[in-house]
């Protein structure tokens, strides 16, 4: 399932903190157009200098697309309570996505909540 | 050469002859163990998406108002239009004291060791050494770098540091002729403070004072090394995308 929401990042791309993660520039991502998906866990792979999960999201009509959505790096993520058994194959989990801008089913995870609500591990 | 090149120069090597007189009070006077731990720059902890949270301040070594002459301001503002298709293995030197990256500093007798999570390390010798001369030093990613202990404050005095932006495309345009100079203080348990004062006769017009405070990073008791084996980041189109995962 996917919801389209308006903007939710107040700041436009020069004031966000680009320099953030130290491998590339986060300007493939428009923040504009943030995505709200619901699927299904098909891999999470807990690696540098990304962290991704794999989810596939089931359309109405029945047709399933599998999502790229990249995070932090591992160590990142441990910091926040992340390991590497936090998300499973077979997961339920709903996002929160920055998309590519190239139009390719990838993006910039900024939120994960499990089927029971729980937001997994981020900064208050 | 330029009176203001040589008026640095002759700032650098006053430093130095500061530095070899400083150091009576060594590493073995610290309580060492203090400065033990996982660091980070203050309100610069990533969410899970790698960056800061929404609302989360700037970086300090990026400021459009640092005192840029006509020339720093002119690579300032080409820094800041590009980088969007360029990858870095890491923040490089002045980049990686001001970073979302945790980091140790490890305190011996007669040097420190700083490294981070990218595996930037900075070497900085507290033995009483100066700065090797001109002739066997050349620009670097982190610099060359020699400290001292002026009671509980570390001093590390930083030259020879390689264009900034040539290593991450989001670093402050500072020439090769840069020189930082760093106090770093322990201020309690759990914060260090630190200000650093850099002079550039290239691309500044007075010296550039920062200070930056530092804090355990929560959530780890642990410097977590990682290699990219699986960067999946590729240019398409002038812009980055997410290839397939291998399977």
């Amino acid at each position: 399932m996917i919801k389209r929401k308006p903007l939710v990042r107040a700041c436009g791309l020069l004031l966000v903190p680009f320099a953030a993660l130290a491998h590339h520039s986060p300007s493939m991502f428009d923040g504009s157009k943030q995505l709200t998906l619901s699927g299904t866990v098909r891999e999470f792979q807990w690696s540098n200098p990304h962290s991704y999960i794999q989810l596939v999201v089931k359309a109405a009509d029945g047709t399933e697309t599998e999502w790229s959505l990249e995070m932090g790096a591992n160590a990142y993520l441990y910091n926040l309570g992340w390991r590497p058994s936090t998300v499973k194959p077979g997961d339920k989990l709903t996002v929160k996505v920055d998309p590519l801008r190239n139009g390719s089913p990838g993006g910039l995870l900024v939120e994960a909540v499990t089927a029971d609500g729980k937001a997994l591990g981020r900064r208050p | 050469m330029s009176l203001r090149y040589e008026l640095a120069r002759f700032a650098l090597l006053s430093s130095v002859v500061v530095l070899n007189a400083g150091v009576a009070s060594s590493a073995s006077a610290q309580d060492t163990s203090a400065w033990q731990g996982v660091w980070i720059a203050d309100g610069l902890t990533p969410d899970i998406s790698g960056f800061p949270p929404p609302g989360s301040r700037w970086y300090k070594l990026l400021d459009p108002q640092a005192p840029w002459n006509e020339e720093g301001r002119k690579r300032f503002d080409a820094m800041m239009r590009s980088g969007s298709d360029r990858k870095a293995n890491g923040w490089g030197f002045p980049m990686m004291m001001d970073a979302g990256a945790p980091f140790e500093i490890l305190v011996t007798p007669h040097k420190t060791l700083i490294i981070n999570v990218y595996r930037d390390v900075r070497h900085v010798y507290t033995d009483a050494r100066a700065h090797p001369p001109d002739e066997e030093r050349w620009p670097t990613t982190w610099g060359d770098s020699v400290g001292r202990w002026d009671g509980d404050t570390l001093v590390v005095d930083t030259v020879s540091v390689r264009n900034p932006p040539l290593y991450f495309f989001s670093a402050p345009p500072l020439s090769e002729q840069a020189h930082y100079v760093e106090r770093l203080r322990k201020n309690g348990p759990d914060r260090i403070d630190s200000v650093m004062t850099i002079e550039d006769p290239v691309t500044l017009a007075k010296p550039w004072v920062l200070k930056l405070t530092y804090v355990r990073a929560e959530g780890t008791d642990r410097l977590l090394n990682d290699d990219y084996a699986n960067d999946r980041s590729e240019v398409d189109g002038g812009v980055f995308t997410i290839t397939p995962p291998k399977r």
